[in-house]
């Protein structure tokens, strides 16, 4: 009990974060920073580099695509990409930390770092080790059924079918043990005491093909990336994992709706640079990410993927804090399941 | 009719816009360009490209990267003849008989095979997308879970054991050796480190394209330096001879067969044109009467493969096309595509975006058909690099197959396990291994190992359960009997001939 009343605080500033920053930033949250900035000495004199520590395909590779066009379109300056996909990450967080650390080459990275160091404290902490230039998104989980299921239709029905089902009901979710999936199911099957079978898919594509194709029977994701199965009618969110609902799934029931008094995990992703980079030039960074994330291109960006539901941009500080509460939150969900936390 | 009636809008549609014929022609001959370069694939040109979609409207974005699909699968298959460098994952069976038979002077007609064999499996497979995309993507998504794709993984590692190596036990321990290359790196289930020993840039495990370039590419190098050395080294003939009809008709069961497997795989999220074209190659060692000839520059290889890999391109479109559903990276790079313009791949397009659709369709069946044109030239032109003396060709060859390893993830340790790759290759392949077999194995067994894992937890962990998935059990049974079989003709067959 002491480590739910851990986490439900805990959780509680992650969530009051988030409220806060909605009020805070109705219109867009970088508008008051200047139209342009000067670099140091030049800075940057030459383009800069991005790791990205997965695919070009996935979320991340693809809000690095949108941030970097972003920087460029309003500082002119180029941002290679560079994909060192592999480890959940950690290959790239490895490729970046070897980097000289002049402030031209930049990070990517997902709340997955968070959770790498909160298991193991010897990965980098990205709130500290880095400096977090930006957070430019931040979602919520949902469960989904096909939109044609007859089995169960709502969250009520489904829990009940599953509980029936005694173990032999299935969920699509990632494969990473300790990841903010499993983490998050587990809040839910240790809440309603069902048993349902999880099956890992590493991809999305083949996770969202196997509810598609009836090979199981539900699915974990986050809204962004099944709307085009949300705007097909081909999928159905039955669960929303927010404490309450967005206004565009007022008809999905929140955690609150459905009786669960736990705190969910989020999905964030942002971008750093190494925390011995030249202070003028990580001021430039600075500016330059938190502008871009205003930029019309980026936030159309960020609509489509359904990353303005809940207020997705944190400023460095704002950043520093979210890592750090989720860093607190993981190591005591860990310890809770016996990973080994250090 | 409608079907004839759409191709005949989008055709229109096509070729009335010149802006439309530029896209499309810079897609034929950039995918062929990049799909040929080794160091660079189509997924270079693709990722370069990405940002500038943005400029042009959806249907030639859409069009464009679709185009480079089609024409990139085709363009690997050249170095992997000529120089035993695939070009892109999917021509690695191309090169195990196509460079055999450019060392026997029989360059051209590898390549003309190629040429003609990935326009026709291409060709089939977009006509078949533009008639029935809708219900195949429904029918495949249905029929086709994990167990299902286990089993076909291991129907594929039993046929794929009696590939190029000299004995049963030296083909079994070949396919073992490129399952347990597979096991390095994060598991795909718990996402547990294994064998990383503590470096963290092998947690991302030993991708298949440096172990490919270093037992083709790397390892020919070794043997043929040691061939300059020996003083025995030949330079290969230059030969530009097409194949006949007469050729080519004697294998089409071997296209037919092909396009069915190219097919089958390319509709199959995640699997795509590299398994198609593996799969392809070891079914048409099983059904020859004379498998131990493939691996030695047999024609049949280079068609199976060909046919197989471009047969998957139109395939891998109806899933994205259908249910938004990406095959591959390639198609998973559309969906951005799509998004740039505030659209989404899947069901709905067919109902807002039609006149999109059929100008792709349309477009991707004229660039599999300007293959036949564009590869002709290809063919009369490109074969004369085999001219180039061995001790200038040697380096060049070095170093694009040492771009192409760290192209890959942009990871130093692929470097490092391509060299690794090229002196083991240039062992094992005085020892009677199979090489073919250690790729396959590496390919295979991380997409075995996850679809068992998931299969188990879907069967919740009863074995049993894969008798009641039809499909699964028909391919389990047709594995083990093509295992039998394999036991049989290397030990009983052999007894009975000795005893004779």
């Amino acid at each position: 009990m002491k480590i739910k009343n851990h986490l439900a605080t805990a959780a509680l500033t992650l969530t009051a974060m988030t409220l806060s920053a909605n009020v805070a930033y109705a219109a867009c949250a970088t508008d008051d920073l200047p139209d342009s900035m000067d670099g140091p000495g030049g800075f940057p004199e030459r383009a800069l580099t991005m790791i990205v520590p997965y695919g070009p395909a996935g979320g991340s590779g693809q809000v690095a695509q949108a941030m970097a066009e972003a920087v460029t379109e309003l500082t002119g300056v180029a941002i290679n990409r560079d994909h060192k996909p592999g480890g959940s990450g950690s290959v790239g967080m490895t490729a970046y930390m070897a980097q000289p650390a002049d402030g031209y080459s930049v990070l990517e990275h997902i709340d997955d770092a968070a959770s790498a160091h909160a298991l193991d404290s010897s990965q980098p902490n990205p709130a500290e080790d880095l400096i977090p230039l930006v957070t430019s998104q931040i979602t919520f989980s949902q469960i989904y059924i096909r939109a044609n299921e007859d089995r169960f239709t709502d969250w009520d029905s489904f829990v009940e079918w599953v509980k029936a089902q005694d173990g032999k009901a299935t969920i699509a979710n990632v494969s990473k043990e300790g990841s903010m999936e499993r983490v998050n199911m587990k809040f839910i099957t240790d809440a309603t005491g069902m048993k349902i079978q999880q099956i890992s898919f590493d991809k999305g594509s083949p996770r969202y093909g196997a509810l598609a194709g009836g090979q199981v029977d539900a699915l974990f994701e986050q809204p962004g990336d099944v709307r085009t199965f949300l705007d097909a009618g081909t999928f159905k969110p039955i669960l929303t994992l927010l404490k309450e609902a967005p206004d565009v799934f007022a008809d999905v029931p929140s955690l609150t709706d459905a009786g669960f008094d736990f705190e969910p995990l989020l999905r964030f992703r942002g971008f750093y640079v190494h925390k011995d980079a030249p202070e003028d030039r990580v001021k430039w960074l600075q500016w330059a990410f938190q502008k871009a994330y205003c930029q019309e291109s980026y936030q159309k960006y960020n609509e489509s993927k359904f990353m303005t539901l809940i207020e997705s941009f944190r400023d460095t500080e704002g950043s520093r804090d979210l890592i750090t509460s989720t860093i607190k939150l993981y190591r005591d969900v860990y310890k809770e399941m016996g990973l080994s936390a250090n | 009719m409608n079907v004839i009636d759409n191709f005949i809008g989008g055709t229109f549609a096509l070729f009335s816009d010149p802006v439309g014929i530029l896209v499309f022609l810079g897609g034929v001959l950039g995918g062929m360009l990049f799909g040929a370069i080794p160091g660079v694939s189509m997924l270079t040109l693709a990722a370069i490209l990405l940002p500038f979609t943005a400029h042009l409207s959806a249907e030639h974005g859409i069009m464009l990267f679709s185009v480079i699909y089609c024409t990139g699968v085709y363009g690997g298959a050249i170095t992997a003849i000529l120089f035993n460098i695939p070009g892109a994952p999917e021509n690695a069976p191309t090169a195990f008989d196509g460079y055999p038979m450019t060392q026997k002077g029989q360059a051209g007609k590898a390549v003309g095979a190629a040429v003609m064999c990935s326009a026709l499996g291409g060709t089939v497979s977009a006509i078949v997308m533009m008639v029935a995309t809708a219900p195949i993507a429904n029918w495949a998504i249905s029929a086709f879970g994990p167990p299902e794709i286990f089993a076909l993984v291991f129907f594929g590692l039993a046929v794929a054991a009696s590939v190029g190596a000299k004995t049963f036990w030296k083909g079994w321990l070949s396919i073992l050796a490129g399952l347990l290359i597979a096991i390095v790196g994060l598991d795909p289930v718990g996402g547990i480190a294994r064998y990383d020993f503590g470096m963290p840039y092998l947690l991302a495990g030993i991708h298949f394209i440096p172990v490919i370039l270093g037992f083709f590419a790397v390892a020919e190098i070794f043997v043929q330096a040691e061939k300059k050395v020996t003083g025995s080294f030949k330079a290969p003939k230059v030969g530009v001879a097409f194949p006949s009809l007469g050729e080519l008709l004697a294998h089409k069961i071997a296209v037919v067969r092909s396009i069915i497997i190219g097919f089958f795989c390319g509709i199959l999220p995640g699997i795509g044109a590299t398994l198609a074209a593996f799969m392809g190659y070891n079914e048409a060692v099983r059904w020859s009467k004379k498998p131990e000839e493939f691996g030695t520059g047999k024609l049949e290889g280079v068609i199976s493969s060909e046919t197989a890999n471009n047969a998957a391109t139109g395939a891998a479109m109806i899933p994205l096309l259908a249910l938004g559903l990406p095959g591959g990276a390639l198609t998973a790079m559309m969906v951005g595509v799509f998004q740039m313009h505030d659209m989404e791949p899947g069901p709905l397009v067919f109902l807002t975006s039609a006149d999109l659709v059929w100008v792709v369709f349309a477009a991707m069946f004229f660039a599999n058909l300007s293959i036949l044109l564009i590869g002709y030239l290809e063919t009369r032109t490109i074969i004369n690099l085999l001219k180039v003396p061995f001790q200038f060709l040697a380096p060049l060859i070095l170093m694009l197959a040492t771009i192409g390893a760290y192209a890959v993830r942009g990871l130093s340790v692929d470097v490092v396990a391509m060299f690794v790759a090229g002196v083991v290759g240039f062992f094992l392949r005085r020892s009677g291994y199979s090489l073919p077999g250690i790729v396959l194995g590496l390919i295979l067994g991380r997409i075995g190992e996850q679809t068992f894992a998931q299969a188990m937890q879907m069967l919740h962990f009863e074995w049993t359960g894969f008798a009641g998935r039809p499909i699964a059990l028909a391919l389990i049974v047709a594995g083990f009997l093509t295992l039998l079989s394999s036991i049989y003709g290397a030990f009983f067959k052999k007894r009975k001939t000795s005893d004779a």
